[in-house]
């Protein structure tokens, strides 16, 4: 087989393709980010390279203008190599995170892709008593074994599995033949005096470390909760169950798609599903990297990770191929995944550390909301409960602890900061209240941790919204008044816009603005939101009046307006006191889960119990949804308390 | 026993639209016209009065129509190449109740016309004419924004209804209609919610519900007919049932649509086994139209003075009960 020589400029990074291959392939295995959103099908017109050297061919594009083609440009998804050659990654197209610009920040944030790491809330126990007893995934027990002798000359293992037992009452133990092989030696080089991990694997206890000397006063774990969109993850103290921190960064994946079904199809393509993997695992170890770092904490001492994702996301993490999942009838490979070691999916801890992902429902209700109901308790109590989470894929459960239904609806990013033009992440600088003088329009806002605002996040996008409506700069279709002339309001490249800050006021990039077609994402994601709400809980001959509580999830940070959400028909028209905001729960659910061994039986049960509502099969959820596309919703005796 | 019919109960009525003013009411119309105003499904008169006919205007073009067949064109004669001739025949020789003027020469891609000759079609139209008058622009929302409000001021006092407007692009046009006392049409896409919705909007900037007319949008038999009818059906069982923001009558641009149809329009030539396409075109738009005026329509944009009449005749003999 014929090979090229590539080398791409700026890294100065050569790489041998095989003949056929594409110029972009060969950037990912020399590690070189281009973008691509739709997954090189040569739709995006992203992975534009110039040829600086040599011959290429491509295949017929229209994302290359002439002048593009003067000057050297090709589509790297559809050009191969003809001979050696070298290629420059221009500036649009490159995702380097080193020397990444604002400008170029901005603009990879808008496509859902690109952000750092950044702090983020912890996300406080939603019920404020202890539920489940302290049995963390992975524990340390520190043992002093008595030397053997001729009156105790039981063998090395047994001599661990009994003083574990003396300690706790642990009926099945294993231990792995790397363990065994090394255990008579590191037993007497540490004078038996040794430290073992224990992991709670599938219904039985494994030795998973062996180590010389005490170290159990330092074992530390990882919640992470895998969005389409976010990925977030939390470092703790398993000992103590304190957060040492958390933060939260865009999945990477987006490059190759935004929704799960896009990457879905992205996965069946060639060495797709690798690219997915590696997308989701270098981000999580890049958090891992980040926090363990600022704690001070060593690698090794990571004996667990504990993961909340939909069951795309989960599938993708454990390189499973995901393509069943798009396929009628639409069965994943696997709702509960056994413990294996986070090693084998690709995230650095302790290479023996342990990886539980929490079991999922269905192929579009996944493992994140298994989590959720588990940390709003709403297994526990007789009171009818609702929870929506408010994601890229939102998600919703009604019931109590007799029944439980789910269902899901795909409504997009925005409230997640993402695909909307200022948008931003829950996390500081965001703009996440706002109000709007009906006479004047001039903006008052608050920022998260107060300080300089760069962006809106989504509670603000809800505030922003019911204030325009309320301002009448907008009408119920989500249209700024066009007989309007203020100097926050413009023609933009988008339609009409509204300047939330100036930038002068706030020293960002650009004014910080709500577009028309903001308002109609955003608008889209709430009327898929509110007509799932409203087609499950008709589905089951209830009313929304019937429920006792409605928790909110998302990545909102710590705040949402709840009478605002209801204003813009988000939610339903219902008293505020119904309302409990609960942030990321999938996130408090997997760290509860990773503290207490209970906590995932109660998941399990969960995950056993909840029954799933298809509403794509459903005649009537288009109507419903084309219904909500209105402020608050086009049948306005629904929320006969909203005055516009 | 007798067999007794089962009755339904309506909670409200369609409202009434009148398009026209006649001398003492300000305009120069002979006589206007109303519609709307049921109170029971389509010729259901057990279940509520149907107080107004449901009547038919003719489209009538500011320019020659160069995509209409020659069966259309021949039945209506070299009047056609001329708007005022052409608005008069229709009042004179084929008896409609309104004349449709479509401003076609002002879309972009056509001829562009300037907004002044425009204005005066409008006024000559209105000169020439006594019966009410539609006006319906190019479908280019920029340019209808443009040339639209000038013919609503032009017309002033005339009482015409003036369209279209759609979700995306309601707010110049409704405000002119609205200052100069005329009604309105709203468009909506095949779309129950969007009809509603987009009739909030121009009642949420007071234009009062008498003076909306909705134009579901329809298709040509063999062309979605079921579809646009059963969302017809659907939205006049909501508006009988209480839901005043779809209470408002249908206008049906059946002709437009019933003339795009191959069926209506290709020659005996080419189908020798479709038979006579002046027999053919002309059923096809009288054929559509009656299925329209089953699903509630209320007024009806045609085209071929031949259907016209078996259409009006058809509606007279609905009438009758």
């Amino acid at each position: 087989m014929e090979k090229f020589k590539i080398i791409f400029y700026p890294d100065n990074k050569t790489i041998e393709a095989e003949k056929g291959v594409t110029i972009l392939s060969a950037a990912i295995s020399a590690g070189i980010h281009i973008n691509s959103s739709c997954g090189g099908d040569g739709v995006c017109g992203r992975c534009k390279v110039i040829l600086k050297k040599g011959q290429a061919v491509s295949l017929p594009t229209g994302r290359i203008t002439a002048e593009e083609r003067k000057k050297g440009y090709y589509l790297s998804c559809l050009s191969v190599a003809q001979s050696d050659i070298e290629v420059e990654v221009p500036k649009e197209s490159r995702l380097d995170s080193e020397t990444i610009s604002d400008e170029d920040a901005y603009m990879l944030r808008l496509k859902g892709i690109f952000s750092e790491p950044v702090d983020i809330d912890r996300g406080e126990a939603i019920i404020s008593e202890e539920l489940f007893i302290h049995s963390p995934l992975a524990t340390k027990l520190y043992l002093e074994l008595p030397k053997p002798s001729l009156e105790d000359k039981i063998s090395d293992l047994e001599r661990i599995y009994r003083a574990i037992r003396a300690i706790q009452d642990t009926p099945v133990l294993q231990t792995g033949i790397a363990n065994i092989r090394r255990l008579g030696e590191l037993l007497r080089s540490s004078g038996w005096k040794v430290t073992v991990t224990l992991g709670k694997r599938n219904g039985t206890t494994e030795i998973v470390i062996i180590e010389p000397g005490d170290t159990s006063g330092r074992n530390y774990g990882f919640a992470f909760d895998i969005g389409t969109t976010t990925i977030s993850g939390q470092l703790i103290d398993l000992n103590s169950k304190k957060i040492l921190g958390t933060k939260a960064a865009f999945n990477k994946q987006a490059t190759f798609g935004s929704d799960v079904i896009t990457r879905i199809i992205f996965a069946q393509e060639k060495d797709g599903l690798e690219k997915l993997h590696h997308a989701v695992i270098d981000e999580m170890n890049v958090m891992i990297q980040e926090l363990t770092q600022e704690n001070k904490i060593d690698l090794n001492d990571v004996t667990c990770c504990l993961c909340a994702g939909n069951t795309t996301m989960i599938h993708l993490l454990l390189r499973v191929d995901p393509t069943y999942i798009r396929r009628d009838p639409y069965v994943p490979t696997a709702n509960f995944v056994p413990v294996i070691r986070a090693l084998e999916a690709g995230i650095k801890v302790n290479p023996r550390g342990l990886l539980d992902c929490v079991p999922g429902i269905s192929s579009y209700v996944g493992g994140d909301i298994t989590a959720g109901v588990l940390a709003c308790g709403m297994d526990k109590t007789d009171k009818l409960s609702l929870l929506i989470d408010i994601g890229t894929n939102g998600e919703i459960v009604l019931g109590n602890k007799d029944w439980m239904i789910s269902s899901a609806a795909s409504a997009g990013p925005c409230f997640e900061g993402s695909g909307v033009t200022c948008g931003m992440r829950a996390s500081k600088g965001a703009i996440q209240k706002v109000k709007i003088d009906p006479k004047t329009f001039t903006v008052e806002y608050s920022t998260i941790a107060d300080t300089q605002a760069s962006g809106i996040c989504g509670s603000g996008y809800i505030d922003i919204i019911a204030e325009l409506l309320r301002s009448g700069i907008i009408d119920r279709g989500g249209k700024i008044d066009p007989s309007l002339t203020h100097r926050r309001i413009r023609d933009g490249e988008y339609g009409k816009e509204f300047t939330i800050a100036f930038k002068e006021d706030v020293g960002t990039a650009a004014d910080i603005v709500i577009t028309e077609t903001d308002i109609e994402n955003l608008k889209r994601a709430k009327g898929a939101i509110y007509a799932a709400a409203a087609m499950l809980v008709r589905h089951m001959e209830l009313s929304f009046n019937d429920l006792a509580q409605i928790f909110i999830g998302g990545g909102f940070g710590t705040y949402v307006d709840m009478p605002n959400a209801v204003f813009i028909g988000l939610l339903p028209d219902l008293p505020k006191e119904k309302f409990v905001f609960v942030g990321n729960s999938s996130l408090i659910g997997a760290r509860q889960i990773l503290l207490s061994h209970d906590a995932i039986l109660d998941a399990e049960e969960i995950a056993k119990k909840i029954t799933y509502f298809e509403l794509s099969v459903e005649p009537n959820y288009m109507d419903e949804y084309v219904a909500s596309l209105f402020f608050p919703h086009t049948d306005l005796s629904k929320f006969p308390n909203v005055k516009i | 026993m007798a067999l007794e019919l089962v009755k339904d109960k309506w909670v409200n009525a369609v409202s009434v639209l009148t398009i026209g003013a006649t001398k003492e009411e300000g305009g120069s119309r002979g006589r206007i016209v109303k519609c709307g105003g049921e109170e029971s499904l389509p010729f259901l008169f057990s279940e509520g009065k149907i107080p107004h006919r449901p009547v038919i205007a003719m489209e009538v073009l500011d320019v020659e129509p160069d995509d209409w067949p020659r069966t259309l064109t021949s039945a209506i004669g070299p009047a056609i190449k001329n708007p005022v001739e052409w608005a008069q025949k229709c009042e004179s020789e084929f008896k409609a109740d309104l004349i449709c003027l479509r401003l076609a020469g002002a879309h972009p891609d056509a001829q562009n016309k300037p907004v002044d000759q425009l204005v005066k079609v409008v006024k000559d139209v209105l000169k020439a004419t006594t019966i009410p008058l539609i006006i319906v622009g190019c479908g280019e929302d920029k340019r209808d924004n443009e040339v639209l409000p000038q013919c609503s001021q032009a017309a002033k006092g005339e009482k015409v209804l003036i369209g279209e407007v759609v979700q995306e692009n309601y707010k110049t046009l409704t405000a002119s209609v609205l200052a100069d006392g005329h009604s309105i049409i709203a468009q909506s896409p095949i779309d129950i919610n969007i009809a509603k919705q987009l009739n909030i909007l121009i009642t949420d900037m007071s234009m009062p519900l008498d003076r909306v007319a909705i134009n579901p949008t329809v298709g040509a038999l063999g062309y979605g007919l079921e579809y646009a009818y059963s969302i017809m059906e659907r939205a006049r069982l909501a508006a009988l049932s209480g839901d005043k923001m779809l209470a408002m009558p249908f206008i049906s641009f059946v002709g437009y649509e019933a003339w795009r149809a191959k069926e209506a329009k290709a020659l005996v030539l080419e189908f020798p086994k479709w038979g006579s396409e002046l027999e053919r075109g002309i059923t096809w738009e009288a054929l559509t139209t009656t299925a329209f005026l089953q699903a509630g329509a209320d007024i009806m944009v045609m085209r071929h003075p031949k259907s016209v009449e078996l259409v009006r005749n058809h509606i007279e003999e609905l009438m009758r009960g």
